[in-house]
């Protein structure tokens, strides 16, 4: 009896054992889930409160260089956002808000300043003005660093309101849009914007530029941006010519059936008169390189060539058969080119025309040719 | 016929063939074309839009007919007469009352100034222009309201893969 009654009390104690160990563990998960939750929320509010102070810095410190433009084209006063890059009051801006109107003016620490023009370029979509006055200036980044989803800032001037920060991501980095090539690779930025934006900076997260506002997208809700290598290109050009120079070389490229060397880029054209015409590259050759830039497919021809000035050589890679051949091409005017109405024959060519035609303009460059990288 | 020669013709013509309208002519061409519309309506002179409007209305409504009643114009003309006669003879010392200032308030030399003159406090402006326009700079444009700028598309395009 003694025996029975101790294995029953045993097993008992084993059943309440194994009741406590049980709860304790349900009370364990439960806490462990409750913690976690708890600790994610807090972890998700920090950061939000690290990005805020982040861009809140940037707002304010790259404020101060953003500027509201206003201007005067063949319809109505115009305005738009633009940023001063040196501290003699040159500033940058979009095409659209100072390519084609004039009578600028600027709004900067709280006084209005009259501004000129110094160039506008339709292809890079960008404008440079200036203002008599020493300015605070923005800081030059590099594009090339950005990927997709590097968060990034713009600063910009929406509506008549008052200067206001943005908060987004790079979204995509695009060769054409709706159908439309573009003279160079655009950043496309998933970032609200607002008529009056144009011509804002894009800044990464050290305040630096990288990129120029030019467009919006469906609902506002994204935008497009040159990348600021563009327009450093049409200022260095304005710098030595005192004008944009785009280069050009006479070639159509289309895209070749099979790649060779890694590149589907095929000559389909060296057009008559142009310098590729005289520097032996022949139609049908695979185009590997334009200076430092390798191509492997036909669009990358943009991006590669945007940046040529005229008067500058450059050193075109080849695939002909078997041999890599690379040929020194010297850089004609691009057609396009805003100052170049004259043909040789004293024919006004507008430029729209230029831009279809496939005509060369020859060049008489005051200064010597320079390798283009 | 003669003005122009074979090779000037041949210039035109060669012009002609490269034409093309700029990128984004014709999304925006039927707000280009309400705009233009508008800014043409709104170069005319304010007298040459009022004779316009006037015109406008002559051919309208049958003025004519209604001039034919002389009975109907001479009382106008008394009614008319009647109502200036009693603005003029108004006595002056209305005016005075009303141009005057309340006895209570302060110099009105400063600007946007608190005072504690009536029960509530009351805050007296200077009523001066903020900004002094140059009446020959005044253009239709001062009336226009500025076009916020950003654009759909970007402007830079590139027909092909040419470079």
């Amino acid at each position: 009896m003694s025996r029975r009654s101790d294995s029953r009390s045993a097993s008992c104690h084993l059943k309440w054992r194994e009741g406590f160990l049980f709860g304790a563990c349900g009370i364990g998960i439960i806490a462990v889930i409750f913690c976690s939750g708890e600790s994610l929320l807090y972890a998700q509010e920090q950061s939000a409160a690290v990005i805020s102070h982040e861009v809140k810095e940037i707002f304010e410190r790259a404020g101060k260089a953003v500027v509201k433009i206003h201007g005067l084209d063949q319809h109505s006063p115009i305005c738009g956002t633009g940023f001063f890059i040196d501290p003699t009051g040159t500033l940058y801006t979009a095409y659209t808000v100072g390519g084609e109107a004039d009578n600028f003016t600027v709004e900067f620490a709280g006084q209005k300043y009259p501004a000129r023009q110094l160039v506008a370029d339709i292809r890079s979509g960008t404008a440079m003005l200036k203002i008599d006055a020493a300015t605070p200036v923005l800081p030059i980044g590099k594009s090339e660093e950005l990927e997709v989803a590097t968060p990034v800032v713009a600063v910009g001037f929406p509506l008549d309101l008052a200067q206001t920060p943005n908060f987004g991501m790079i979204a995509g980095f695009d060769h054409k849009y709706l159908g439309r090539y573009f003279s160079t690779t655009h950043l496309r930025v998933n970032l609200p914007t607002q008529r009056g934006e144009a011509g804002a900076p894009l800044l990464n997260m050290k305040g630096e530029v990288v990129g120029i506002l030019v467009s919006s997208l469906e609902n506002n809700s994204s935008c497009y941006a040159v990348p600021i290598e563009a327009a450093e290109k049409i200022r260095r050009d304005f710098v030595r010519f005192g004008e944009a120079r785009h280069g050009w070389v006479g070639i159509n490229v289309t895209e070749a059936p099979q790649p060779v060397e890694g590149s589907r880029a095929e000559m389909a054209q060296i057009m008559d008169g142009t310098p590729a015409a005289y520097s032996g590259i022949k139609r049908g050759d695979i185009l590997l390189s334009v200076g430092r830039k390798k191509v492997t497919q036909p669009e990358d021809v943009l991006d590669a060539s945007f940046f040529i000035t005229a008067g500058d050589i450059v050193p075109i890679t080849v695939m002909r058969g078997n041999k890599k051949l690379t040929f020194e091409v010297q850089a004609d005017l691009h057609p396009a080119s805003k100052n170049l109405p004259v043909l040789p024959d004293g024919t006004q060519l507008p430029a729209a025309a230029a831009a279809d035609g496939n005509h060369a303009i020859p060049l008489k460059l005051d200064s010597e040719a320079q390798r283009t990288p | 016929m003669d003005e122009f020669n074979d090779n000037e013709i041949s210039k035109l013509l060669r012009l002609k063939r490269y034409e093309q309208p700029p990128p984004g002519y014709f999304e925006n061409f039927l707000h280009e074309f309400h705009r233009r519309q508008r800014d043409e309506l709104l170069r005319q002179p304010l007298w040459r839009i009022c004779l316009d409007r006037a015109h406008e209305f002559k051919f309208r409504f049958p003025v004519r007919s209604l001039a034919s009643y002389p009975a109907a114009v001479a009382a106008v003309l008394v009614c008319g007469a009647i109502i200036s006669l009693k603005i003029y003879q108004q006595p002056e010392t209305t005016q005075v009352a009303l141009q005057s200032p309340p006895a209570l308030s302060t110099p009105t030399s400063t600007d946007a100034q608190w005072t504690l003159a009536s029960p509530g406090a009351t805050r007296t402006f200077r009523m001066q222009p903020l900004h002094r326009f140059d009446a020959s700079t005044q253009t239709h444009w001062a009336t226009t309201p500025p076009r916020y700028v950003l654009d759909s598309v970007p402007v830079s395009y590139e027909p092909t893969f040419r470079f």
